[in-house]
């Protein structure tokens, strides 16, 4: 019989809702079972110890003089680091810094502290990621399958969709129908309200928060949670140039955008152009 | 007297308890966190807005209270009124959050100081709950969907109709953890062998939000922050250390009355207050939720663009209080003070704390179950 994978998870400066998030996976249970959890900040597990493992996962961005189990954090992160198979880097703190410090192998744009550890290392940004992608990613490893990554260590299977694909305000999307407010079901919160589900990589969308829905669906724009430049500033507000959104969907050029924005909009669709649901006929 | 430092983990952070004690017995406790994050710098100079980001960032558990506290703070800021739809629906998911919390407290950082017990047990409850606070809010943990001048949705009978049922179920099966009529396995179990009367404290309670069915028995204009040996500031009422949290805000409460008139302020009757606060908040949603008129507006546009306001919640842990200053829709201040300062200041042993009193005179082997009774909360201390 072979002997369980060892998992080191821990936590440098963070919320915890990257392990929240995680609490929420559906078959937490039996993925938990097939790995020896050494650690884990909240779980219950042994001691903290240095030793060997197969998988670290960290959870939290890194910071100078900040201290973690009576450790220095960057020293604690080293040592780990140099002691682990593979790394998985959970959440946006630990991919590019987000909000509070700088990330393990990113800080924000740049190359971050540990980038020479590149190889080894998956990034599962998202504040937080959802539990499916980082139960994804342990079972990637543990069942020695070939992950396709993007060029920031981004699982392909994931971060190739964005946030925008599977919204369902989509239809307002193609026909340029903006959100005329918060708190409605109709319209896109791309123009107006700073959505950035367009741009933004992640398939939350696609495969649901908490199996149920997604913040645009409940009205709220995206906030662009799993890239570095989270958070922006104004994130409630779309940023414009010359009265159309500064940043435009991946992939098309703004010459593009425009001129398709423009036919949508004087094609007018007379269905979403009114309220979902009233007494008209 | 020997002095024994502890690293205490597994209290969403860490925190260090320095026990002053004669043979087992502790004379004295000393509680220091020493991290910090700078949350409040953060926000400074960002649109209002931001702030709803953010501060759900203070905590993965308690995150939501934050969010709910920074929407009114800021609505008492710029004098924003919202509909009864949105402050119903705000009331349903601030409840479901602090009913998750409870339950992952309960099973994944209280038994486990004394007893084995199936952890996932709390996760069978947590991801119904946090998917029921999802069909409202978009997602859980890190939603922003309260904001000043209401909620973000905008909601079908459907989804109501969702709503209701799978809270109805999750009381149902929460009446396995302690029932109605307050008998819980499990809770007898955790103190088979151990005494009632253990951690009894300083018997002052403060409760200062009025969301849910909690009603406010003090004035936030009476609490004061100094300085402490460590990097947290202690909270003071009325110059007083106080108890904030489950036991103070359900004294009211017929069976929970008769519980502390027998162990007083002992962590048995603070367990149990906690555990028993869920079915009280199932009860109150269940009622509320048929109260929800669904083309009540979900937002109503805010007018004003200065001012100064203050926000305060009963969070999980007791009463949390957000204070805001906007200048040109700009946050110019933000200050946070959390459930746990209160609980967990640094007193002397002639004026202790909640949470000092509580370990006083208790031995040593019960300073984990006793501390953390109180539901520590390190990361929102050092937000
Ligand atoms: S990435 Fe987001 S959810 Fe995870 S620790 Fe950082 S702030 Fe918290
Ligand atoms: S609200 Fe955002 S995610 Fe939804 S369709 Fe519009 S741009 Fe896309």
């Amino acid at each position: 019989m072979h002997s369980k994978s060892k998992v080191i998870w821990i936590d440098g400066v963070s919320c915890y809702g990257c392990s929240h998030s995680f609490y929420n996976y559906p078959e937490i249970k039996e993925l938990l079972e097939k790995i020896e959890l050494i650690y884990h900040p909240l779980l219950p597990s042994n001691e903290f110890k240095f030793q060997r493992c197969d998988i670290l996962i960290i959870e939290g961005a890194i910071k100078n003089n900040f201290l973690r189990l009576d450790f220095d954090l960057i020293e604690l992160i080293s040592k780990l680091i140099n002691l682990s198979k593979k790394i998985i880097l959970i959440g946006t703190c630990s991919v590019y810094g987000g909000i509070f410090g700088e990330g393990v192998l990113f800080n924000k744009e740049n190359k971050g502290k540990f980038f020479k550890y590149k190889d080894k290392i998956i990034s599962i940004p998202g504040c937080p990621p959802h539990p499916e992608w980082i139960a994804y990613a342990i079972e990637m490893i543990l069942n020695k399958k070939r992950l396709i990554l993007d060029k920031e260590n981004r699982p392909k299977e994931i971060f190739s969709y964005t946030s925008h694909m599977g919204c369902v305000r989509n239809e307002y999307f193609e026909w340029k129908i903006d959100a005329k407010n918060f708190g409605e079901k109709e319209g896109c919160l791309f123009y107006e309200q700073g959505c950035q589900g367009p741009y933004t990589h992640s398939s939350c969308n696609k495969i649901l928060w908490n199996e149920v829905n997604s913040k645009p669906r409940a009205g709220t724009p995206c906030f662009g949670c799993t890239e570095k430049t989270f958070p922006k500033k104004n994130l409630f507000k779309t940023e414009t140039f010359m009265g159309i959104p500064a940043n435009i969907p991946l992939g098309v050029s703004k010459r593009a955008y425009l001129t398709l924005a423009g036919v949508a909009k004087s094609l007018k669709n007379e269905r979403l152009e009114r309220k979902l649901i009233d007494d008209s006929e | 007297m020997i002095v024994n430092k502890k690293i205490i983990t597994k209290i969403e952070g860490e925190a260090t308890l320095k026990l002053y004690k004669k043979n087992e017995i502790i004379e004295f406790a000393q509680i220091e966190f020493w991290q910090y994050r700078g949350i409040e710098e953060f926000l400074k100079n960002r649109h209002y807005l931001d702030a709803c980001v953010i501060n759900p960032r203070v905590c993965g558990i308690c995150g939501h209270s934050h969010l709910i506290a920074t929407a009114k703070a800021i609505e008492d800021a710029l004098n924003i009124e919202i509909t009864e739809k949105a402050k119903i629906l705000r009331e349903i998911t601030l409840g479901l959050e602090i009913i998750q919390n409870h339950i992952k407290w309960f099973y994944l950082t209280l038994y486990p100081t004394i007893k084995k017990i199936d952890f996932f047990k709390a996760f069978e409850f947590s991801k119904e709950i946090a998917k029921i606070i999802a069909i409202i809010a978009g997602q859980f943990p890190h939603n922003s969907y309260a904001i000043p001048g209401g909620v973000t949705c905008d909601l079908t009978n459907l989804d109501i109709l969702k709503i209701k049922n799978s809270l109805k179920k999750m009381f149902d099966k929460y009446q396995n953890v302690i029932d109605i009529k307050g008998d819980s396995k499990d809770l007898e179990n955790l103190f088979n062998g151990i005494s009632k009367e253990l951690g009894k404290s300083i018997n002052k309670f403060l409760v200062l939000g009025d969301n849910l069915y909690f009603k406010s028995n003090g004035d936030v204009e009476f609490v004061k922050e100094e300085q402490s040996i460590s990097f947290n500031k202690n909270v003071l009422y009325k110059d007083e250390f106080v108890e904030v949290g489950p036991l103070a805000r359900n004294l009211n409460n017929k069976l929970i009355k008769v519980i502390y008139n027998s162990y007083k302020d002992s962590i048995y009757t603070r367990i149990f207050a906690r555990i028993y606060e869920v079915n009280l908040i199932f009860k109150y949603l269940l009622k509320i939720i048929d109260e929800i008129n669904i083309n009540e507006k979900s937002y109503i546009k805010p007018k004003n663009c200065s001012g100064t306001g203050i926000g305060i919640v009963e969070a999980p842990r007791g009463s949390l209080i957000h204070k805001v200053e906007i200048e040109n829709e700009k946050i110019k201040n933000y200050e946070i003070i959390v459930p746990t300062q209160f609980n967990l200041s640094n007193g002397t042993k002639n004026k202790p704390s909640a949470a000092q009193a509580s370990l006083m005179n208790e031995n040593e082997k019960f300073a984990d179950f006793i501390f953390k009774c109180f539901d520590i909360c390190a990361i929102c201390v050092s937000h």
